[in-house]
C-alpha cells in the first residue's frame, strides 16, 4: 500500500493531467472549465515551489555561520542584507499592498539589486573573448566551419561588417537567414520529438527523475 | 534619464557604480573579498525579492480568493505547502504529488502545444518550393530541405552511421556545426551588447557621456 | 613576439583591452550605417498602419531583467510607441521579479507617448507573473484568473480599458520580448493554439531559432538583439540607446575575430610545418 501512495498513485496523477490537458486541446472546440481549474492549480503550486529554493538557500548559510566555516562572513552578510531587504518590502506590502512602496526597499531595488544584476551576467562577454583566443582552434572542416560561420554572422550583426566589405553583409545575412536554418530547424523537431517522446514516458510512469528522494 | 539630482539617487548612482566595480574586479584582477562582499549581497538581496514577489502573487492568485469564498483554492494550497516535505527525509515522498501536478500540466501542454509549430509548420516551410523564384532561392530551397533530412539523419542515434547512412550523416553534422556557429556569432552580439550597457553606465555615471 | 608567447598572454590583458575597447566609441562616436533586415521590417510593418486598428489591446511581454536591458529595451521602446501611436492599448506584463522596474525605465524612455496616455484606459501594467507553460496557457484562457488584480493592487474588473478583455480572443496580438522560454510558451499555447498574431523581441541568442520561425509564419516578425533595436529605432526614426551602443559593438566584434584569426594562425603555422 505504501508502495502504491509512494510510486504508482504519483505516476497516475501525472498521466491523468497529461492525458487531460491533452484531451482538451484535441476534443474539444473552446477551453474547459476543468482544464482551467488544474491550470490555475498548477501555477499556484509553481509560485509557493520557489519558496524551496530561498529556504534551503537561507539554510545551507545558516549553518555555515554555525558552524563558522571558511569566509562564514560573506554568509552572515548575505543574511543581513537578506533579512533588511525582506522586512522593508513585508511593511511595504502590508502598508499598501505594493512591496516597493518602502522607500527603503526601493532604493536597495534600484542601486543594489540593479547594478549587480545587470553586471553579474554580462560577465560571460569576458570569458567569450578569452575563450576565441585560446580555445577556439579550426583544427579540423567541422571547426573551421562553425568558426567561418560564426566570424560571418558577427560581421553581419555589426554594421563595421558592412563598412569593410559590402560582401559580408551578404554572406552573413545568408548564414544568418539560410545556412543556419536547416541545423536549427532540426534542433526544433527532434527537441519536439524528444519532448513527446519524454512525455509519454512520463504518462506511464517510466520517467522517475522527477520524483527523486523518499526512498524509492 | 537625465542625472539625478536628489541626494539619495545621487548616492544610490554611485553605489552601483562601486559595486560595478566590485564584481569586475574578479576577471580583471582576480577573486577577492570585494568580488565575495558584492555577489553575496547580491543573492541576499535577489533571495528577498524572490520570497515577496512569489508571497505577493501566491496572497493575490490563492489567498485572496479563497479568503473571498473560492473554497477549491484550499486544495492547490496544500498541494504547494506540500511541497515543502521535502525538507522531511522521512516524508520526502509526499512532495511528489505537488510536482506530479506540476509535471502533469507542463507536459500534456507541451506535447499539445510543440506539434503544430515545431513539427508541421516546420515541415510545410521545408517543403514549400519557392514560387516564381531564381537560382538563389532555388539553391536556398534545396539547401534547406537537403541539409534538414541530413541532419535529422545524424540524430538516427539507434543506427551506425557506416554505409549507406555514413554519407548523409556527415553532411548532417556540418549543417548542425553551421548552424551552431550561426548561433554562437548570434550568441557574441547577446553578451557583448549586455557588456556595452555596463561600459555606458561606466562612462555616465563620470558624467563623461550624458545620462 | 613568438606565437608561443602570443599563446601565453595572461587571460586579464584581454580583458582589460576588451573593457576599454568598449568604452572609447561611446567618447568618440563613429556611427556605420545599418541595413534593415526583413525580420525586423516586418515587425515594424506588423505593428503599424493598418495592421493595426485604433482600440485594439495588444499584450507586451516583458520577458527580460535588468541584465538584458541593453539588448532587448530599445526594441521594446520603439514597439510602444508605434501601438501608441496607432491608438492601439497595450496590456504590460513580466515574468522578472524586477519587471517593476523595466516598465518604469519603459516609462521614462517611452514619456512623451505616455504623457498623452492615461492609466487604466489606454494602457495597464499588470505585473509578474511566473509558472512557466501553464500560466501562458492559463492566461490565454483567462486573464483575470492570472492576474485578478494590476500589479497597483486595482481589481481587475474595476480596470476601464480590462472591460470586455477575457481571453485570446480579445487580444489583437502578442509582443513577448525575451531572454529565455516564455516566447516560445505564448508561441505554442497562443499563436499555435489560436492563430494570435505574434512577434518575438528577443535576445541575439534566440535570433538563430526565431529566425525559422519567422520564416515558417508562427512570427509575423522577429527583432534580434541590439541590432534589431537599432534597426527599429531607425524605421521610426528615433534613434536611441541601441543606435548609440552599435559603435561599441562593432568594435568589440572586430577585437573578438582578431582573436580568433590570432589564435588560429598558431594553427595553421603548425599544418604548414607539418608538411613541410
Amino acid at each position: 500500500m505504501s508502495n502504491v501512495l509512494k510510486q504508482e498513485a504519483v505516476y497516475a496523477v501525472t498521466g491523468i493531467i497529461t492525458i487531460l490537458m491533452i484531451l482538451e486541446y484535441f476534443f474539444f472546440a473552446e477551453t474547459q472549465a476543468w482544464a482551467e481549474t488544474i491550470r490555475t492549480w498548477a501555477v499556484i503550486i509553481f509560485n509557493i515551489s520557489l519558496f524551496l529554493g530561498a529556504i534551503r538557500l537561507i539554510m545551507a548559510h545558516s549553518v555555515r555561520i554555525q558552524e563558522k566555516r571558511r569566509d562564514w562572513q560573506f554568509s552572515g552578510l548575505l543574511l543581513v542584507f537578506f533579512v533588511i531587504m525582506l522586512l522593508t518590502g513585508i511593511a511595504g506590502y502590508i502598508a499598501t499592498g505594493v512591496q516597493t512602496n518602502n522607500g527603503i526597499y526601493n532604493w536597495m531595488f534600484n542601486y543594489i539589486y540593479t547594478p549587480l544584476g545587470a553586471t553579474l551576467y554580462p560577465i560571460t562577454g569576458f570569458y567569450i573573448f578569452s575563450a576565441a583566443y585560446r580555445a577556439f582552434r579550426a583544427r579540423n572542416i567541422d571547426a573551421a566551419l562553425m568558426l567561418l560561420a560564426g566570424c560571418l554572422v558577427m560581421l553581419y550583426n555589426a554594421p563595421v561588417g558592412e563598412a569593410i566589405w559590402i560582401g559580408f553583409k551578404d554572406l552573413g545575412y545568408w548564414v544568418q537567414f539560410t545556412g543556419q536554418v536547416p541545423g536549427m530547424r532540426t534542433l526544433a523537431i527532434v527537441g519536439a520529438l524528444g519532448l513527446i517522446a519524454f512525455g509519454f514516458r512520463a504518462l506511464l510512469g517510466k520517467e522517475r527523475g522527477f520524483y527523486a528522494g523518499g526512498g524509492e | 534619464m537625465a542625472y539625478p539630482t536628489a541626494t539619495l539617487d545621487v548616492v544610490g548612482l554611485w553605489v552601483g557604480w562601486f559595486l560595478m566595480l566590485m564584481i569586475y574586479s574578479y576577471p580583471l584582477y582576480k577573486e577577492n573579498p570585494a568580488y565575495r562582499t558584492a555577489e553575496h549581497m547580491f543573492i541576499g538581496v535577489t533571495l528577498a525579492i524572490t520570497a515577496i514577489t512569489n508571497f505577493s502573487n501566491v496572497m493575490r492568485l490563492c489567498i485572496t480568493p479563497l479568503m473571498q469564498g473560492n473554497i477549491l483554492m484550499i486544495v492547490p494550497l496544500i498541494l504547494g505547502l506540500l511541497i515543502f516535505t521535502m525538507l522531511i527525509p522521512e516524508y520526502r515522498w509526499v512532495s511528489r504529488y505537488p510536482i506530479a501536478v506540476m509535471v502533469g500540466a507542463g507536459f500534456g501542454l507541451g506535447i499539445r502545444g510543440t506539434i503544430k509549430p515545431n513539427l508541421q509548420d516546420a515541415i510545410i516551410d521545408t517543403i514549400t518550393a519557392p514560387s516564381g523564384g531564381g537560382i538563389l532561392d532555388w539553391f536556398n530551397y534545396l539547401w534547406v530541405a537537403v541539409g534538414l533530412v541530413c541532419s535529422i539523419m545524424y540524430f538516427l542515434l539507434t543506427f551506425e552511421h557506416a554505409g549507406p547512412l555514413k554519407g548523409p550523416t556527415r553532411l548532417g553534422r556540418l549543417f548542425l556545426m553551421l548552424a551552431l556557429g550561426g548561433y554562437f556569432g548570434n550568441t557574441v552580439l547577446f553578451r557583448f551588447t549586455m557588456l556595452t550597457g555596463r561600459a555606458q553606465f561606466f562612462l555616465q555615471v563620470l558624467k563623461l557621456i550624458p545620462m | 613576439m613568438s606565437l608561443s608567447k602570443l599563446a601565453n598572454i595572461d587571460r586579464r590583458v584581454f580583458y582589460w583591452i576588451l573593457f576599454i575597447a568598449l568604452m572609447v566609441p561611446f567618447l568618440s562616436p563613429i556611427g556605420f550605417p545599418i541595413t534593415i533586415a526583413p525580420n525586423t521590417q516586418d515587425l515594424y510593418d506588423g505593428i503599424t498602419g493598418d495592421q493595426v486598428n485604433e482600440g485594439d489591446v495588444w499584450i507586451m511581454n516583458f520577458g527580460y531583467g535588468v541584465s538584458a536591458w541593453s539588448e532587448c529595451h530599445p526594441a521594446v521602446t520603439v514597439c510602444t510607441k508605434a501601438l501608441f501611436r496607432e491608438g492601439a492599448k497595450i496590456i504590460f506584463i513580466g515574468i522578472h521579479y524586477d519587471v517593476e522596474l523595466t516598465y518604469n525605465k519603459l516609462q521614462d524612455t517611452c514619456s512623451e507617448d505616455f504623457a498623452d496616455k492615461v492609466y487604466g484606459e489606454d494602457y495597464v501594467f499588470l505585473g509578474y507573473m511566473t509558472g512557466g507553460e501553464s500560466v501562458v496557457a492559463q492566461l490565454g484562457s483567462d486573464i483575470a484568473s492570472v492576474f485578478p488584480q494590476d500589479h497597483f493592487g486595482t481589481p481587475y474588473g474595476d480596470i476601464p480599458m480590462l472591460e470586455g478583455v477575457e481571453d485570446h480572443t480579445d487580444i489583437a496580438g502578442v509582443l513577448s520580448s525575451d531572454t529565455g522560454d516564455y516566447g516560445t510558451h505564448f508561441m505554442t499555447q497562443w499563436q499555435a493554439a489560436y492563430g494570435t498574431k505574434m512577434a518575438e523581441i528577443g535576445i541575439a541568442m534566440n535570433g538563430s531559432t526565431d529566425l525559422p520561425r519567422w520564416q515558417a509564419g508562427n512570427f509575423f516578425g522577429v527583432s534580434v538583439g541590439s541590432r534589431g533595436g537599432a534597426e527599429l529605432e531607425a524605421l521610426i526614426g528615433e534613434l536611441g540607446e541601441a543606435t548609440t551602443a552599435m559603435d561599441s559593438i562593432s568594435v568589440s566584434h572586430l577585437l573578438l575575430i582578431l582573436a580568433i584569426i590570432l589564435g588560429n594562425i598558431g594553427v595553421l603555422t603548425e599544418k604548414l610545418g607539418g608538411k613541410k
